[in-house]
């Protein structure tokens, strides 16, 4: 008799000549349910791994900037921690979900650069689930909150002014720049030093 | 049942994000009333990705030489995102209707994500446009009364026309909700409509009237398309 049954032990694929794959497809699709499932840093390290210098190449090709490609790199790499959740083995391979991201955050890009509009229809174009979207939630833990602005009352000044134009007041890079009269570039490194400081903080009271 | 669907040229520069807004708007939105046209996505999709992340693809060839200040970059930048919460989850999404003519329908997700602007009104055409800003290329809504009918017109560059609702007829037959009719500087036509219908349309450049009487009508093409 023929089991109808779909077999539950895909185990037996892994492990076989993996290094001669061209695309280690089911090693990826395993490593992004593991993200999902358990949020393994580990996995999502072999997933970056993977996928950042390739999105990285298409993001150059794309804009014809490195600059804009790391952010391409950042967007769609931030996306597929933040939204592993939402990813289904019957819903495609791994490859095939990020690619979608990748997508999706350059198509949003090049709108930006063209018609300097922000309103990220890429989702809207591209859905992932055709009867339900997406629901950003910031925080919710008032807590945890107060406890941030105190922290971030705490920063030097430049770094401040940095991190509230970005999370506070929805400004993006570039327009904070403009407004404080600084490169884009220190604005990320600001940012960049402001987050670790906040990070550094906030994770020693946690432990 | 739907007869036009968008080419494959289309569709897979639609999966690969390279199009104008206004024209993947109006794909998406016809994928939305085509399960044929779905499926094709989907598999472009996977086929697309595939050939974009394999190991010997177009965008690894340089991967070997990648430098210890990308690494250290990447590195940071890994970093920094398993520090984020994973907090994204979903919630029905409502539907959202529009009101013509004493009816109401559900417009596709990716039209009613747009800007509108107001309607203008020319005889038994209304037209408003969608607010993208894609220069010459322009998107609108258009809907036009019972027994309305557009002056016979050629277009210098394409016309696209999604139907929403209702029917319309020109000289090459009669369309159904979900159809894609994309027209170029090949085609002269004269749509009228008996029941009234409701379009996306998309226009990249100014319509020829050319037509009798019709000609003085130029300035109308501005208007209504």
């Amino acid at each position: 008799m023929v089991s109808l049954e779909q077999s539950s032990d895909c185990r037996t694929i892994k492990g076989k000549n993996v290094g001669m794959q061209e695309t280690p497809s089911e090693q990826l699709t395993a490593a992004l349910v593991n993200v999902a499932n358990n949020a393994d840093k580990k996995a999502y390290a072999y997933l970056f791994s993977y996928f950042a210098p390739k999105i990285k190449r298409f993001g150059i090709k794309q804009f014809g900037s490195e600059a804009m490609a790391m952010e391409l790199v950042q967007d769609t790499m931030t996306s597929v921690w933040r939204k592993a959740k939402l990813y289904h083995q019957d819903k495609g391979a791994a490859t095939t979900w990020v690619y979608t991201i990748m997508r999706n955050a350059s198509f949003d890009a090049l709108r930006k650069v063209k018609s300097n509009k922000e309103d990220n229809l890429s989702e809207e174009i591209w859905p992932l689930f055709h009867d339900e979207q997406v629901c950003e939630k910031s925080f919710k833990d008032h807590l945890q909150t107060n406890q941030l602005k105190e922290k971030i009352k705490s920063l030097p000044a430049a770094q401040r002014d940095v991190v509230v134009g970005v999370y506070f007041e929805d400004m993006t890079q570039e327009q904070l720049a403009q407004h404080l009269g600084i490169p884009v570039g220190t604005v990320k490194s600001r940012l960049r030093l402001a987050l670790k400081k906040l990070k550094v903080e906030l994770g020693e009271q946690h432990d | 049942m739907i007869k036009y669907h968008p080419s494959k040229q289309l569709m897979q520069k639609h999966v690969a994000g390279e199009l104008p807004v206004g024209l993947s708007v109006a794909i998406a939105a016809h994928i939305e009333l085509c399960g044929a046209c779905k499926l094709e996505l989907d598999a472009l999709e996977s086929k697309q990705a595939e050939a974009a992340f394999t190991n010997s693809g177009s965008y690894s060839e340089e991967a070997a030489e990648s430098s210890t200040e990308e690494d250290l970059a990447f590195e940071a930048m890994m970093n920094d995102i398993t520090q984020l919460d994973m907090s994204s989850e979903m919630v029905p999404r409502v539907p959202q209707m529009f009101d013509y003519q004493d009816k109401s329908v559900q417009l596709p997700r990716a039209i009613a994500a747009l800007k509108l602007g107001s309607f203008i009104n020319a005889g038994k055409v209304s037209r408003a446009r969608f607010e993208l800003d894609e220069g010459p290329l322009r998107s609108s809504l258009l809907h036009i009364k019972p027994g309305g009918e557009i002056p016979e017109h050629t277009h210098t560059g394409f016309e696209l026309t999604l139907l929403l609702d209702g029917s319309f007829e020109d000289e090459s037959g009669s369309y159904v909700p979900g159809d894609f009719i994309m027209l170029d500087g090949r085609h002269n036509h004269t749509p009228k409509t008996e029941e009234g219908c409701l379009c996306f349309t998309l226009v990249d450049s100014a319509l020829h009237f050319n037509k009798g009487l019709s000609k003085l009508l130029n300035p109308i093409g501005n208007l209504i398309y």
